[in-house]
């Protein structure tokens, strides 16, 4: 009731209620356009799940499994290695060469090791993995799998946050002795995206439509606490760097879609009457159809589209530190090409940033990257 | 069409809320306050206090409202011009006791005495004047010096004279009717009160001299870059206020005969009360004769009616002190809330239900996708901003209108080099020439003009009629956008909307409502006149071959109509396209005898449901800044071509814009189809592959020049 009247003095008086509100970026987060200036070593459309293993740089693009090979210019060769039956949701290595696949709508399978062929389709309880937006080995026989959706594969991602669902959660999987067996170590989640082992042995999880990354300890079972909030996008995988971390952030926040999220009736018919790729939601990639909506901003005037527009979709990489607080980040503005970075793999010294809406990988120098950047 | 849908779409087009915003937006609308509360006041002391609305409580009112009036348009003047004047209850009081020695005691003619009094007055003022206007002193401490001074002298004067007061005697009839005659039942010291009020009401409101003290008092740095006299203007202000108290004083001393130690005593604060009150702000630049009306009455009404009811004198000030404060407030609240309010209020979208867009994505489609627009050549990169609409003469010259309130001409038949050919202030949109090779240009915000071959710039209309019951002044044109010429000369044009700038004019997407008309131009009466009303965005006028009827666009409804105003079917409009997949924008002529289109614009399934619920955009004006709302595509353009039955017969895009995007007209000239866009910096030339390479627009309209 209380809800219902500060709503409806919010909507009086025009101003938003708490959380809400888009932050800036500001700060380690101002915008710049470090990944259009860094070079693209490789253009694979639709590639995702970066991932450095023993035998070298694995990636994803749709159901194949591709090889990323080193060649000639710097620039990395993608060559199939592998067809899966469904499109791989996420990748993870543990390092001694097994190799887990998410296989999105179907569960997670694992290739190579000691586990080889071993696969979770069944969480116990009903429930199924569904969306196997992250995995992350934490022993040889144990593996973190992030849901990201209790009832829709990861493909659907828009449709679970304009429909403002959190049924996602996140699960370890004993895979030795037998049959795996899972246990759920979080739930209600709004779309767990991004899996990292913390400095304390907690499990750093990025809950994308609560824009935040969250720890949750396995051992005890504890709501989860937030360690980075408020951000300014919706963020997806992490990956370990030395003295911190990397997190790839996948679409911008917008204060129209925030908008749209709280508007009840304009969002169910847009929802169940207009292709996803209309709609007014965040993207991967836009501006490819004159169908998607614009915003006033993005008006091109002088035939310049601004770098400062509002998008639906950015490219944006942020170095943590150890306490996942931001330090520096790497950016592709409204008008650049890096656009829906899905994926980081850190491999020799370099980081691979994979933007999945662009379909590209660049390269980051990851010591130079790991400080402040000058503007 | 479900049942909700229905009553939205009762609902909005029943309920005039764009009204609001544009009460909002009214000058005037700053008085509803003070005049709400005076009604209120004068209603319950109608029903409280029995004998307020009888003959005799009102011409003594009426007196009294002469006198206090001038005093608070006196202030009120000074508050205009950005100032204060605490001293006119000294001025006041002091021209009480002038009035007074001129009659009683030198036994002065009325009219002499009358005279030296305002002359004092005036004297009083150019010292206050003086001081703040030449010497720049602060208003506030100045006059508050200035009243004691005077006050003091009074006081002086007061002891040594009031007993030659007392014993001296004025028996002028003149003086009598003055201070107690009437004129038709109307006391005749309000009857000057009266005329010198709507004097200045015509000053302040119609006059030079008033928009230079309402310049001054609004932005005095500004008012100076203007060159306006900054200080002579204040200067004149304080000496009214000094001139307007004193006459006061001299209709009180005529009223009353007599003076006292406490005569004036707490009449500045009164004033001040009363000119606040009624919405003359304190920081200046914002005030009527109105408003010092309203809040005088309110304040008279006020204190006298307390006085009846018994309230003690030092009770009463207190209660006008609290009311001081409290229209201080509502003053500062409303002065600093009310854009806020308009900019929220303003935008109000309308309910507009369009069937789905025929799919470009559909090779069979007619609107097919292609990329044929990629190959343009490009004329005048970087030297142009915004060429809306481009012509071209017979001798291949090019002309656009640019940003910067120039039609810029591109020399045939390369249109490498360019000059300006007309500069007239406004951003040029659509252009036509007439038969005698004049151009004639709609510009935004201006109206609409001739440039002849000789580059004289003509002003041909900028206002049209009023429609009856508009809010806005729809007389002045704000965003004029296209015209063509009906072979007997009569001008047609096109408003795109009343309400939005030219700079604005996307917005009104977001309404979608027929806020445009259609006007005609008569120059061989030199009249205008409205001929089609409530038009959504019309756009680009085409005369048909026929010679009696006009194409023009309605961008937001993705339709082009055809208009009659000779023949058969005169007066009558046909729907030719319905449903076109973008905005159309300018239509033109084609060699083949068909006509082109260019479509500004693609529509978007999430605009297309967005306009059928108006709250839903109305939420988002509130809510989103204007930036992020949603808005058209205009990021792609096309160019369509169509024949008189509405079929479409080609299309030409350029896909992801990045040759050209927003196309808002085409022209074909000799083979070539020359592209503009409001918000390009260039002007693209695609070769037809399959036009008359000869034809030339002007010649076909009104015949090869003899």
């Amino acid at each position: 009731m209380i809800q219902l009247l500060k709503r409806l003095y919010a909507d009086f008086r025009g101003f938003d209620e708490v959380g809400s509100t888009v932050p800036m970026m500001d700060g380690p987060l101002k915008p710049n356009t470090a990944l259009d200036a860094a070079p693209v070593v490789a253009r694979v459309p639709e590639i995702d799940n970066l991932a450095a293993t023993p035998g070298g740089l694995v990636a994803s693009r749709g159901a194949d499994l591709l090889a990323l090979a080193p060649q000639s210019g710097g620039t990395l060769a993608a060559e199939v290695r592998q067809t899966l039956p469904a499109p791989i949701a996420c990748l993870a290595a543990d390092g001694e060469g097994a190799l887990a696949i998410g296989l999105d709508g179907q569960g997670v399978t694992i290739r190579g090791g000691r586990h080889d062929g071993a696969a979770i389709a069944d969480l116990g309880g009903g429930q199924a993995l569904r969306s196997p937006t992250a995995a992350l080995f934490l022993g040889p026989d144990t593996l973190v799998v992030a849901n990201g959706a209790a009832d829709a594969p990861a493909a659907d991602w828009k449709r679970d946050l304009m429909n403002r669902r959190s049924s996602g959660s996140v699960w370890s999987i004993a895979l030795g002795g037998g049959a795996p067996r899972a246990t759920q170590l979080a739930r209600n989640l709004a779309f767990p995206y991004g899996l990292a082992l913390g400095r304390d042995g907690t499990l750093l999880v990025s809950e994308a439509w609560r824009h935040r990354v969250v720890a949750i300890d396995p051992a005890a079972p504890k709501p989860p606490r937030a360690v980075l909030a408020d951000l300014p996008a919706y963020p997806c995988r992490i990956a370990p760097a030395e003295g911190g971390y990397w997190l790839a952030l996948f679409a911008p926040r917008n204060q129209l879609v925030e908008f749209v999220l709280r508007e009840e009736g304009y969002r169910r018919r847009m929802v169940s009457t207009i292709d996803p790729a209309y709609w007014i939601a965040p993207a991967l990639s836009s501006g490819a159809s004159f169908l998607e909506p614009i915003q006033g901003g993005a008006r091109k005037k002088l035939n310049m589209l601004k770098p400062w527009s509002p998008s639906w979709s950015y490219g944006l990489v942020v170095r943590c530190d150890p306490a996942m607080r931001p330090v520096a980040s790497f950016h592709s503005r409204a008008d650049g090409s890096i656009h829906g970075v899905t994926s980081l793999a850190e491999a020799g010294g370099t980081l691979l940033v994979g933007a999945k809406g662009s379909g590209a990988v660049v390269a980051l120098d990851a010591q130079a990257a790991s400080g402040e950047i000058e503007p | 069409m479900s049942g909700s849908d229905t009553l939205t779409r009762l609902r909005y087009r029943y309920l005039p809320d764009h009204l609001v915003g544009e009460i909002l937006s009214k000058r005037w609308i700053d008085n509803a306050v003070p005049f709400v509360a005076l009604v209120v006041l004068v209603a319950v002391f109608g029903i409280i206090s029995p004998d307020f609305l009888s003959v005799s409580s009102i011409t003594d009112l009426g007196r009294q409202i002469a006198e206090f009036g001038l005093v608070v348009l006196g202030l009120s003047i000074v508050l205009m011009s950005g100032g204060i004047d605490l001293s006119v209850a000294s001025v006041f009081t002091l021209a009480v006791l002038a009035s007074l020695i001129g009659t009683n005691v030198e036994n002065l003619s009325i009219p002499l005495t009358c005279a030296l009094v305002v002359a004092m007055g005036v004297a009083c003022g150019a010292i206050n004047g003086f001081l703040v206007g030449y010497l720049r002193l602060r208003a506030f401490l100045t006059t508050l010096v200035t009243l004691i001074i005077f006050r003091s002298i009074y006081d002086i004067l007061f002891l040594k004279m009031s007993t030659a007061i007392v014993a001296g005697f004025s028996d002028s009839d003149l003086l009598l009717f003055i201070g107690s005659g009437t004129i038709l039942g109307v006391p005749f010291s309000l009857w000057v009160a009266l005329a010198i009020a709507i004097g200045w009401h015509i000053v302040l409101s119609r006059m030079r001299p008033g928009w230079r003290l309402t310049a001054v008092g609004g932005a005095r740095r500004s008012a100076y870059n203007a060159g306006i006299n900054v200080r002579r203007t204040v200067f004149s202000a304080y000496v009214w206020s000094g001139a307007l108290s004193a006459l006061a004083g001299f209709l009180f001393a005529a009223r009353i005969g007599s003076t006292g130690a406490d005569t004036g005593v707490g009449l500045e604060v009164s004033a001040l009360t009363a000119a606040v009150l009624g919405g003359n702000s304190l920081g200046g630049g914002r005030g009527s004769v109105a408003k010092a009306a309203m809040g005088a009455l309110f304040v008279l009404i006020l204190s006298n009616n307390l006085t009846n009811f018994g309230v003690s004198g030092p009770v009463n000030s207190t209660i006008l002190g609290c009311v001081l404060i409290a229209s201080v407030f509502v003053d500062m609240r409303w002065l600093r809330n009310r854009h806020k309010w308009l900019s929220k209020m303003y935008v109000s979208p309308a309910y507009l239900s369009l069937p789905a867009p025929p799919s470009a994505t559909d090779p069979k489609s007619p609107f097919a996708l292609n990329d044929r627009l990629r190959s343009v050549e490009i004329i005048g990169l970087g030297a142009i901003d915004g060429p809306e609409d481009v012509i071209l003469d017979r001798e291949d010259n090019l002309y656009c209108g640019t940003r910067h309130g120039d039609i810029v001409r591109f020399f045939g038949p390369d249109h490498q080099r360019h000059e300006v050919f007309a500069h007239i202030g406004g951003h040029p949109l659509g252009m036509q020439f007439d038969r005698e090779g004049n151009l004639l240009v709609c510009i935004g915000g201006m109206g609409l003009y001739q440039v002849t071959p000789k580059q004289e710039v003509a002003k041909l209309t900028d206002e049209t009629n009023r429609s009856f019951l508009s809010v806005v002044d729809d007389s002045r044109l704000r965003l004029a956008d296209d015209l063509d010429i009906a072979p007997d000369g009569r001008v047609y044009f096109s408003e795109a909307t009343v309400r939005y700038e030219q700079e604005e004019w996307a917005t009104d997407a977001l309404e979608s409502r027929g806020n445009g008309r259609i006007i005609l131009y008569d120059p061989r009466t030199g009249t205008t006149r409205t001929e089609i009303h409530r038009r959504v965005f019309p756009n680009g006028v085409c005369m048909a071959n026929d010679g009696q009827s006009f194409f023009f666009a309605e961008s937001w409804i993705a339709a082009i109509q055809r208009y009659y105003f000779d023949g058969p079917k005169k007066g009558t409009i046909e729907t030719v396209i319905s449903n076109l997949p973008g905005y159309p924008d300018n239509i033109n002529r084609a060699s083949d005898g068909h006509y082109w289109v260019a479509l500004l614009g693609m529509r978007t399934p999430a605009l297309d449901l967005a306009l059928s619920m108006p709250g839903f955009r109305r939420r988002m004006a509130k809510r989103v800044a204007p930036d992020l709302w949603l808005y058209p595509n205009i990021n792609t353009g096309c160019v369509v071509k169509f024949d008189e039955q509405g079929n479409i017969l080609d299309a030409l895009w350029d896909l992801g814009g990045q040759n050209h995007p927003m196309i808002t007209s085409m022209r074909e000239h000799r083979g070539y189809l020359y592209l503009g866009g409001v918000s390009n910096n260039r002007i693209g030339r695609y070769k037809l592959p399959d036009a008359d390479p000869n034809w030339c627009a002007e010649d076909f309209y009104w015949g090869a020049r003899k």
